[in-house]
């Protein structure tokens, strides 16, 4: 049971690069015959050269025997033909395609299983919009996503240094704030991404990955210190697609936006779009128009032209000028370490969050992006407990459960519950877990539970 | 380049190593035979030796770099070449490291030249390791270490690059480690059917064995002094002529045609080129052969056929003794030491597909004299060949002939004649087995120096990697940081 991926591209590239981690036997088609060395070269994937449309490939691809088709390439068109094949000649039972051309979003109805029969149709500027948004919602925090149909939410946010956490064990933490709500899953310190344990000390500018029910999260982030004042001014730099999309989702939630574009006719199209959004036509790479539109005065500055050298060397000309807060978006995931390091806050990327859809499509869960995790990855995902499994009926503390892993949240019914050592799992419940990705194998192992997979 | 990596991995490899030295201890045993000691012993060192590279170096995490996967597989075959010949000086069938050195690598790259004087009076065990060696090898011993080291994952891809024979080289299935496995079941599974065959054949079953061990590879030892012609046996040379073809043809064709896809045989152009060359050549010689025959059609088809196929395919068996055959015919055979088997199939010289591509290029040159403005790529199933690939097929044809003309100089300069140094250097580097000369199918090579059978010794480690692997050692940007 394989699965084709059809693209190369980044979104493709990754998404091989994940599944093949996992032992999933992968099938990579592109007709750039450059992209298919690099996948050969770098993964153990079978790379075959030639377009996912053309059904020979499919079929050289072993499309009848393919349990998933994932059709990502650079054209909408080539993407659904794809999925068309797979779906009618060979009755593939899962298939995910990319469509990016915002025209294309009226036929979705057409994709349902009477119809087109596409399961999931996906498209990285709104992913990417949705992600920043997400993030908007809580100011600070550098990675945010959802479990359990949006009932639990994960924060990653940086422990400021007048936190009262600074300095203290996670055991004199949980001692201070008995009833906050909130799980601290994962410590990055640095490069290193660890699960912390009691004598754990948390030092400032650590990331903390904390879960906690969606609906209690600023009560939780309140009460633990993490709060801090909302968004209400925002720049963003880039009318394209996603600009203009977040332009949009901002004024809906009462954020003032600017928006700077270089275009005469599309700023004239995104005031047509816009209600209250400031459009301004200039090139931002001049001083004088981020000083005269006062970006000092900005909470945040977005940077999401396609140029994503323009997107970083801007945000860094605003954060020097003075705004509080960038972010950028760097598609090229070989840059996003490096931008971190140089003093953008928050990278996103449209591929990631492509990646990320789908991966959470596959397994119901969630790859924290790569950026906020530069050398080892960590994954959150859900998984139902069975009754057979070991994690059910005792408490948690007398589980033996892997080093690297960690129970973030119980869901039962539609209760949140964020588990302490007295907790115990219930048959059904829905529980999701926090794992090292070199612990994932062996939590599958070692609790029995089912990975939720296509 | 991490070479604690590579050490470490070569550590594996030992151990594989000395876990095949099991199965001789066990025929020693089941014959009751006096060198138990000398296999124990070579278990023991081989064993410790990869045990305590495993202990003493640290794997590191990240994937194998291009230069990783040539260095472990070509110190994976010389490392090969000492260890397996330990089997060899304990047992005390040969008292000199070269030629221990020698029989091991005439075994692994499966070439089957031998420096035994009389094959017949070595013991089972011996003998048996000697095939043994060869079965190994054929397939590769480090795509066997693939099929079974879990971690290797994207670095595998380096290691089967550098190892497996072929201008190109394809997975079967997606995953590395599962194409190795898929290689190694469908090897194992026609070994079975030829031992059964040969059992048929009226072949005992040890023979069987050590014969199939020998076909399978393409590797040509045999466990008797004057090889296929000792059993006088039609039926025995027609299976060993069937089996040798199979072995010599890509065994990715092999897993389709498992697979029930059988067209795809009749339809690569490799496989019908080296059939072409078989059918041709077989006819030559028989027509050759005829007068000398007095007239005996069916013989003589029988006897250059045989001959032909051993050693196009790069075994090394004989059915009659060639040398004796008219200039003609030997030098037909000469000629297919050059050119070897299928890529991705267990013969060895400069490939099948290599020659009919330099031969559509040279076709292509000509057709650009003619039209000068002409776009004419070089097509293989329809599939323009990359640059690069052609680059490749150029460079090690050159390589290949370099080599060839280098070694045997030397081996001349060592005191052979002519005859003999180029057909010992051209067999050696072809992974044949039995030249001509003094090294024809009824002799061996004891009688040469020790200077000519290390030079010989690496012409086969060459020959088997396909030069690369092992010049981009000498290669001084190699060990650049």
């Amino acid at each position: 049971m394989s699965i084709i991926i059809i693209g190369a591209g980044e979104v493709g590239y990754h998404l091989a690069q994940r599944l093949s981690q996992e032992k999933k036997d992968v099938v990579v088609i592109d007709r750039d015959v450059e992209k298919i060395r690099r996948v050969q070269n770098t993964l153990d994937v079978q790379a075959i050269h030639g377009s996912g449309g053309s059904l020979s490939i499919l079929r050289e691809a072993g499309i009848s025997e393919a349990s998933m088709v994932i059709a990502v390439t650079n054209s909408d068109e080539v993407n659904m033909i794809s999925c068309l094949v797979a779906g009618v000649q060979d009755r593939v039972p899962k298939k995910i395609a990319r469509v990016r051309d915002p025209e294309y979003s009226a036929l979705f109805p057409l994709f349902d299983k009477e119809h087109l029969d596409i399961d999931l149709v996906i498209n990285p500027d709104h992913e990417v919009v949705d992600m920043i948004l997400n993030l908007m919602e809580v100011p600070g925090a550098v990675d945010v996503a959802d479990f359990a149909d949006g009932k639990v939410r994960m924060v990653g946010i940086p422990l400021l240094s007048d936190s009262p956490m600074v300095g203290k064990t996670l055991a004199e933490i949980s001692v201070l704030y008995p009833k906050s709500g909130i799980l601290i899953v994962a410590v990055q310190k640095g490069d290193r991404v660890f699960i912390p344990k009691g004598p754990d000390v948390i030092r400032a500018n650590d990331l903390l990955f904390m879960v906690m029910a969606r609906d209690k999260m600023q009560e939780a982030l309140e009460s633990s210190g993490h709060r801090r004042p909302p968004i209400k001014r925002v720049m963003i730099l880039g009318g394209s697609l996603i600009g203009l999309e977040l332009a949009k989702g901002l004024e809906k939630r009462g954020v003032q936006v600017k928006i700077i574009e270089q275009n005469e006719d599309r700023c004239q199209e995104i005031a047509e779009k816009c209600d209250r959004a400031l459009v301004l036509r200039g090139d931002a790479t001049y001083q004088d128009l981020l000083l005269e539109e006062n970006v000092a005065g900005m909470d945040t500055f977005i940077a999401v032209t396609e140029d994503e050298e323009t997107n970083v060397m801007i945000s860094l000309l605003a954060k020097k000028i003075g705004v509080r807060r960038v972010m950028t978006l760097v598609n090229k995931v070989g840059y996003s370490p490096l931008v971190h390091s140089i003093g953008v806050d928050v990278v996103v990327s449209s591929r990631l969050a492509a990646v990320n859809k789908i991966m959470q499509f596959l397994r119901r869960g969630k790859i924290l992006s790569v950026s906020s995790l530069p050398e080892e990855n960590a994954e959150a995902f859900e998984a139902v407990a069975m009754e057979t499994s070991d994690i059910v009926g005792r408490p948690l503390r007398e589980i033996e459960f892997p080093k690297d892993a960690i129970v973030g949240a119980i869901v039962r019914g539609s209760e949140v519950i964020i588990p302490n050592g007295s907790t115990v799992i219930q048959p059904g419940d829905r529980v999701m877990i926090f794992a090292l990705t070199s612990a994932i194998k062996e939590v599958e192992k070692a609790l029995m539970v089912k990975l939720e997979y296509w | 380049m991490s070479p604690s990596t590579i050490l470490n991995l070569l550590g594996y490899i030992n151990l594989f190593l000395a876990g095949s030295m099991f199965f001789p201890l066990l025929v020693n045993w089941i014959y009751g035979e006096p060198h138990a000691r000398g296999f124990l012993l070579s278990i023991v060192v081989t064993a410790l030796s990869g045990l305590s590279m495993i202990l003493a170096f640290k794997r590191s995490t990240r994937d194998l770099s291009h230069r990783d996967g040539f260095a472990i597989v070509a110190f994976g075959w010389i490392s090969a070449t000492l260890f397996g010949g330990l089997p060899y000086l304990f047992t005390g069938t040969f008292d000199s490291l070269v030629d221990a050195c020698f029989e091991a690598a005439s075994g692994f790259t499966t070439t089957g030249s031998t420096v035994m004087t009389d094959v017949e009076k070595n013991s089972y065990g011996v003998l048996f390791w000697r095939g043994l060696t060869q079965w190994l090898g054929g397939m590769g011993i480090i795509l066997l270490s693939m099929a079974f080291l879990p971690f290797l994952g994207v670095g595998g891809m380096q290691l089967y690059k550098a190892e497996v024979p072929g201008p190109t080289a394809d997975k079967l299935t997606p995953r590395i480690s599962h194409t190795a496995r898929v290689l190694w079941q469908v090897y194992i599974l026609i070994s079975a059917v030829q031992v059964f065959v040969l059992l048929l054949g009226g072949m005992n079953l040890f023979d069987s064995i050590c014969h199939t061990f020998t076909t399978m590879a393409t590797g040509g030892f045999s466990t008797k002094n004057t090889s296929i012609e000792h059993y006088r046996s039609p039926f025995i040379e027609y299976a060993i002529v069937f089996f040798m073809f199979v072995a010599g043809a890509n065994f990715s064709l092999h897993y389709q045609f498992l697979k029930g896809n059988f067209r795809a045989l009749w339809q690569d152009p490799e496989f019908r080129f080296y059939s072409g060359v078989v059918l041709v050549s077989t006819l030559f010689i028989t027509i050759n052969l005829l007068p000398g025959l007095s007239g005996d059609v069916l013989k003589s088809f029988r006897l250059a056929l045989f001959q032909v196929v051993s050693i196009q395919t790069t075994t090394g068996y004989s059915s009659a003794d060639f040398e004796k055959w008219p200039a003609f015919s030997q030098y037909v055979l000469l000629a297919l030491m050059f050119i070897g088997g299928c890529a991705g199939s267990t013969g060895g010289a400069i490939k099948c597909i290599r020659i009919y591509v330099l031969i559509k290029e040279a076709a292509r040159e000509l057709y650009r004299l003619v039209h000068p403005h002409a776009v004419a790529p070089v097509k293989l199933a329809g599939k323009v060949l990359s640059q690069d690939t052609l680059n490749g097929i150029r460079a090690l044809f050159f390589l290949y002939i370099g080599i060839f003309l280098l070694a045997s100089l030397a081996v001349s300069l060592l005191g052979a004649d002519i005859i003999t140094s180029v057909s010992a250097v051209a067999t050696t580097l072809g992974n044949t087995g039995p030249g001509l000369g003094e090294v024809g199918p009824l002799d061996n090579f004891a009688h040469l120096p020790a200077a000519s059978k290390w030079i010989l010794t690496t012409c086969m480690l060459f020959g088997r990697l396909e030069i690369y692997t092992l010049l981009v050692l000498l290669f001084p940007e190699f060990w650049r940081k």
